[in-house]
């Protein structure tokens, strides 16, 4: 018989939780510095240029900036889409397939567009790319509704088989192929006209892109949907108990069926900015976002504000691997995803730390 | 003389209410033992502490004559436990040879072979079962899993058999072949415990009968020195005269009218069988009946979330049946449901109790927002109305203790003003003070002129509370009695199905004089 | 001739059998009721870990043990995240994904950029050729001799750990156990059954197993390091995808594998069929390659869609997946 038992704490303060998470990610950056130090790489230097985006001492400073967003923008709006679908406890982690789903269709207006205005092309992509996504959702989630298909393994699958459907249009050279250039032998992805090229605010050098915008304003609307709207709260009910939903009077399949298509459709939209500001589609155009993604609602606890805070923080953890590599050669990008997998790991564990406190047995009886 | 088992002073609580209180128990070897006892009376608790779930708080186990230690179902099954629960522990999509072996001790590691077979096939043959070992455990009905659960306990070799309520879920063939086999275990020396609330089942089976009573111990008496009435009465208790107001209000027409319902459970069986009653405007009628008699199929029925297959439900004069859950409750009629994990059906646990007040409301303003303003008042105005014990509104409903998330709950129903209230254990697991509020705020209503429907499971309570009581068993009406002229004994005696009064004196129970049915309607 | 079959029938095995110990590695781990989405990190790691202890040792044996090791470790990550911590199976699954993928590219880079640089194979005795056996009789029988009977040690030990794996669930009391923890934890654990220990133990060993597949392709796929692609290159979701068409079956696994196999194969070498011959297989090159990539997730989406409508008792999806199993106070 256990002497010792776990049990939840009755109370959950917030600074609790973040001095736990604060010790966690410095765990996460101690155990890298360490490797560092094994590679003869001095962890500070290395962690000040990552930080820093290669900011400091450049004199193109600002297309850091832009690098950063262009980064930041997907994540972050992936983030909120899965974040949704998680909060009603469905398991979509398709958001690479949806991604590529809206990528592809925004590229399908994008190739087509040239002669409409910008602002016109651009808000025809983001419906193409919203539509198309949001359909697919709708599919899984009526599966899964109607005959409780398993959801994970589904969007899993969905994953891998739109990845080899832009391959496929990445690799063929044929006559109904508008994605790739004429001008090329080998296969490769044409660049937009210059209609379905996102334009932004011009700030000196700088260049505020209106998907900036878009995304930080998204995340305020998704904040409030959640928060405050009717089919927000719904969504907060039928993940917590779907048995009292039910008890409810809600109709709990549609809600379902909904909240899916806003995720996906909320996805596609990513993906039709990211294209957009990319100016081209690629088979590395998700930048793994559907991925990342699910780490970044998970660390963000599914709360928007902190689902904000954190793709930040993951964009500038990707993005400032990628400056520092110009200078430690040894270090390439993939240093960023072995750093967010230790942090997540080390928040798992901080979570837990935060959440349950270990008794004896007999105190426990009484809980 | 040797007892197989003796509990002697055994006490155990959960928080604040106590499930069993100084009880003592013995079990002779090769005799059959009824524990009897009303839902809630503790009976489940106490195996519980003899199969390893629970520790008791106090008091001592013996088993033949020694004194032990039960730490975990391991260390009960080594002492020669072994307990059927009432809900089956099975693999479903094991065969029943693969079921028995998972708990199997000290038979090798391998299933090759027909060594264990044989002996399972011996065990079953010489108790007089009949069992495919190879069929699965999916496709079984529901006697063969029980035969399979008693099975799988002989054969881990225990000598002392506890039966939770075994015949709830069979038919009267199936409880006389459960029966032939429980005298043949008797016969080969096992000692066997079975709870139930069925007097002639008691009665047939038993050597003595063990009763309980809110948690109390009351006395163990021989089965052939005793009687029906007897029994009954040691289970119910002689009426204690509870401080509970039962204010008179003149009653109105009845609101909701029931004819015939006729409702399966999610396992496809009849649940509720061509049941009649209404409710009046300004009373509350009490629901009586042993636990699983088809209270939680009826309340679903009524608030549109259970399909009917006959029947018809009238309120107000229009029918409600093939009716939204929202429609239903935008007509008035507002039901909760405590199951019995206190929380799954009626909030969500996450969320505070602002949003859990406008659950079912939240959709009644206009636009897109939920309006959480009024909500958070409202929410303030029912915790001081019903003196819930909380930091502040917007506390998520798991931080509360029991009492008050059925206040929440009961606040949220009572805050629609609906004139139909379906309340199904109100008060369970509550303890006294709490019990009274939630009396209380019922009363209110009933002052107010709302007809409410009440399924309790005391039945003191309802016999102080309630203005009529409705008894059903096994879904059948079996009457509807006056609480002022009816008595415990005559309510226990229905709940068990040994008495059925519905047409009695000419009259026929549970149909209003001033129905709003025409005949048309009834025949049809 | 003959010979297009025969090296096409070696294909299938030899490039495919990753696949399989990928797969009867999930499957060990999903039949506890865990879903473990870390498989292609998993199988870097052990990729990464056994190559370079081999390439060190010079010892196909040292190889298996540290990729083992390295990758039940792994293994007992996930279990104690999910079973101790009772963290979400899928998130932490894909972080294993995400960090295994990236330790295998940390490591590479390190080496590669180091003065010793990255280890090669040939010459040592792991490499394919000298690890392919001859078995007497078998290895000469025409035609099958070559493409069955002639592969590496690593081949046989993935078809007898399937073949084992079978026996296991099919024949013993522990694989009994562990089936029932998958389909209804909270039954086992009223007969007496070890929950936590039964996940944790087989939660390491799956992983293990799939460590020995990561091994595999880092020593027959060319072993040197790639900066660009990781050697797992996907296999990893490819038997994520198996598991569900081999029904969660070891012995389905086996078959599951070359028929995945054959198309993963017929990717690879269509165009060789179509210019063998052009008159029947000619149509071969007009099928994208891509197509017989996506393949295998294209059919198992369909059986996973298809299962799920016909009757739930068919399907070999353990009950309880995905979900944590947690005792309330007891």
């Amino acid at each position: 018989m256990k002497k010792y038992h776990l049990v939840r704490r009755a109370d959950s303060k917030i600074q609790r939780t973040l001095i736990y998470y604060a010790i966690g990610i410095l765990v996460s950056l101690s155990i890298c510095g360490i490797l560092l130090l094994i590679l003869g790489i001095n962890p500070f230097q290395y962690y000040g240029k990552m930080l820093t985006i290669g900011l400091v001492g450049n004199r193109y400073g600002y297309k850091s900036i832009e690098g950063l967003l262009k980064v930041f923008v997907p994540l972050l709006i992936t983030s909120l889409a899965l974040s949704l679908s998680f909060k009603m406890r469905f398991w979509n982690i398709g958001g690479e397939g949806e991604f590529l789903i809206g990528a592809i269709c925004a590229s399908i207006v994008a190739f087509n567009s040239s002669g409409l205005p910008n602002f016109v092309t651009v808000v025809l992509m983001c419906l193409a790319a919203m539509l198309s996504s949001g359909i697919i959702g709708i599919a899984i989630a009526a599966l899964k509704v109607r005959f409780n298909t398993n959801e994970t393994l589904m969007t899993l699958m969905l994953n891998y088989i739109m990845l080899y459907v832009i391959r496929y249009i990445g690799d063929t050279k044929a006559d109904w192929n508008f994605f790739l250039r004429e001008d090329s032998e080998r296969p490769i992805f044409g660049s937009f006209p210059e209609s379905a090229v996102m334009k932004g605010i011009p700030l000196g050098k700088f260049t505020l892109l209106w998907s900036v915008i878009i995304a930080v304003l998204l995340t305020a609307i998704i904040f409030v949907y959640l928060k405050y709207t009717k089919q927000g709260f719904e969504v907060s009910v039928v993940g917590d108990s779907s048995a009292t939903a039910r008890y409810a009077g809600m109709n709990v399949g549609k809600i379902i069926l909904r909240t899916m298509f806003i995720s996906s459709a909320l996805i596609g939209l990513a993906a039709a900015l990211a294209v957009s500001s990319a100016g081209t589609i690629s088979d590395t155009i998700t930048n793994d976002v559907g991925w990342t993604g699910i780490i970044v609602a998970w660390l963000s606890k599914l709360s928007i504000p902190a689902v904000f805070v954190t793709s930040i923080l993951i964009s500038i953890l990707q993005y400032g691997c990628q400056a520092a590599a110009t200078q430690y050669p040894a270090i390439d990008v993939n240093f960023a995803d072995l750093l967010q997998g230790i942090i997540l790991f080390s928040v798992l564990v901080a979570d837990f730390a935060a959440n349950f406190r270990i008794v004896k047995k007999e105190e426990a009886k009484n809980v | 003389m040797e007892y197989a088992i003796e509990l002697k002073n055994i006490s155990k609580s959960f928080g604040p209410v106590a499930a069993n209180k100084n009880i003592n128990l013995s079990l002779a070897k090769g005799e059959i033992l009824a524990l009897l006892g009303e839902n809630g009376s503790g009976k489940t608790t106490l195996m519980n502490m003899l199969s390893g779930i629970y520790m008791p708080d106090s008091g001592s186990i013996f088993i033949d004559g020694k004194r032990v230690q039960i730490n975990s179902p391991e260390d009960s099954g080594k002492l020669g436990i072994g307990m059927v629960h009432q809900h089956f522990k099975l693999v479903e999509r094991f065969t029943a040879l693969e079921n028995i072996r998972i708990g199997m001790r000290g038979e090798g590691r391998f299933l090759h072979g027909n060594e264990v077979r044989n002996k399972i096939e011996n065990t079953a043959s010489r108790f007089g079962f009949e069992i495919d070992l190879d069929k699965k455990v999916a496709n079984m009905a529901v006697s063969e899993k029980q035969t399979l659960e008693i099975l799988k306990v002989l054969c881990y070799g225990a000598k002392i058999i506890i039966l939770d309520e075994p015949t709830a879920v069979l038919t009267v063939q199936e409880i006389d072949r459960l029966f032939n086999v429980l005298r043949r275990m008797k016969n080969e020396g096992h000692s066997i415990i079975i709870i139930t609330h069925k007097l002639n089942e008691v009665m047939e089976i038993s050597d003595r009968v063990t009763v309980l009573r809110h948690g109390d111990y009351i006395g163990t008496v021989n089965t052939k020195e005793t009687n029906d009435k007897e029994l009954t009465e040691l289970m119910v208790g002689r009426k204690i005269t509870l401080n509970i107001d039962r204010p008179v209000i003149e009653k109105t027409h009845p609101l909701l009218e029931i004819r015939d319902l006729t409702v399966k459970n999610d396992e496809g069986a009849i649940a509720v069988d061509h049941i009649n009653f209404y409710i009046r405007g300004g009373e509350i009628l009490g629901v009586a009946g042993i636990a699983g008699s088809g209270q939680k199929e009826l309340c679903e029925a009524i608030a549109g979330l259970r399909k009917i297959e006959e029947g018809h439900m009238i309120h107000e004069g229009e029918s409600i049946v093939g009716m939204s859950p929202k429609k239903i409750l935008e007509h008035g009629i507002s039901m909760s449901f405590i199951p019995e994990d206190r929380l799954g059906m009626g909030l969500a646990p996450s969320l505070s109790i602002t949003d859990n007040m406008i659950l079912k409301s939240y959709n009644d303003t206009k636009g897109i927002f939920v309006d959480r303003k009024s909500a958070r008042e409202e929410a303030q105005k029912v915790i001081r109305k019903l003196e819930i014990n909380t930091p502040s509104a917007d506390t998520p409903v798991r931080r509360l203790s029991g009492g008050n998330v059925q206040k929440v709950l009961l606040g949220r129903e009572i805050k629609s003003g609906p004139n139909v209230l379906i309340t199904a254990y109100p008060v369970r697991g509550l303890d006294i003070n709490s019990s009274y509020t939630i009396y209380d705020i019922l009363n209110g209503e009933k002052k107010k002129g709302v007809g409410i429907l009440f399924v309790g499971e005391d039945l003191d309570v309802m016999l102080s509370l309630c203005d009529k009581i409705m008894v059903i068993c096994h879904g059948k009406l079996q009457g509807v009695v006056n609480s002022d002229h009816t008595t415990k004994e005559e309510i226990g005696l229905m709940m068990t199905g040994t008495l059925n009064i519905v047409n009695k004196e000419g009259k026929t129970d549970g149909i209003a004089k001033d129905s709003a049915f025409t005949d048309e309607e009834v025949k049809a | 001739m003959f010979e297009v079959f025969t090296l096409f029938l070696f294909n299938i095995i030899v490039y495919n059998i990753p696949l399989l110990y990928g797969t009867t590695g999930e499957i060990m781990i999903e039949k506890s009721g865990s879903l473990n989405l870390g498989v292609e990190g998993t199988m870097a790691i052990g990729a990464v870990a056994g190559y370079l202890a081999g390439a060190k040792t010079d010892s196909l044996l040292v190889a298996c043990l540290v990729s083992f090791i390295a990758s039940g470790l792994v293994g007992l990550l996930f279990s104690f995240l999910t079973v101790t911590l009772q963290a979400n199976q899928n998130v932490t699954g894909l972080t294993i994904t995400t960090f295994g993928v990236a330790f295998y590219y940390f490591i590479g880079n390190a080496l590669s950029n180091s003065s010793a640089g990255w280890p090669k194979l040939s010459g040592t005795r792991l490499d394919a050729h000298s690890q392919a056996i001859h078995i007497p009789v078998l290895s000469d029988i025409p035609f099958i001799g070559k493409a069955v009977f002639s592969h590496g040690i690593l081949v046989y030990l993935g078809v007898l750990i399937a073949i084992l794996m079978w026996l296991y669930f099919k024949k013993t009391v522990p694989g009994l156990k562990l089936r029932a923890i998958g389909e209804n934890p909270a039954a086992a654990d009223s007969l007496g059954v070890n929950v936590a220990l039964y996940k944790y133990t087989h939660i390491i060993i799956g992983s293990g197993i799939m460590g020995l597949g990561g091994l595999y392709m880092g020593l027959n796929m060319g072993g040197t390091f790639e900066g660009s692609n990781c050697w797992i290159n996907g296999y990893g979701w490819i038997s994520i995808a198996l598991v569900i068409f081999a029904n969660w079956s070891p012995a389905k696994a086996l078959l599951g594998t070359l028929i995945f196999g054959f198309f993963n194969t017929l990717r690879v070498q269509n165009a060789a069929l179509a210019y063998t011959f052009p008159d029947t297989m000619g149509w071969l090159t007009n099928i994208p390659s891509h197509f017989f990539s996506a393949l295998p997730f294209i059919i198992t989406l369909i059986v996973l869609i298809t299962t799920s409508m016909s009757s739930k008792n068919k399907s070999g999806e353990p009950q309880a997946i995905g979900r944590n199993y947690y005792r309330e106070d007891r």
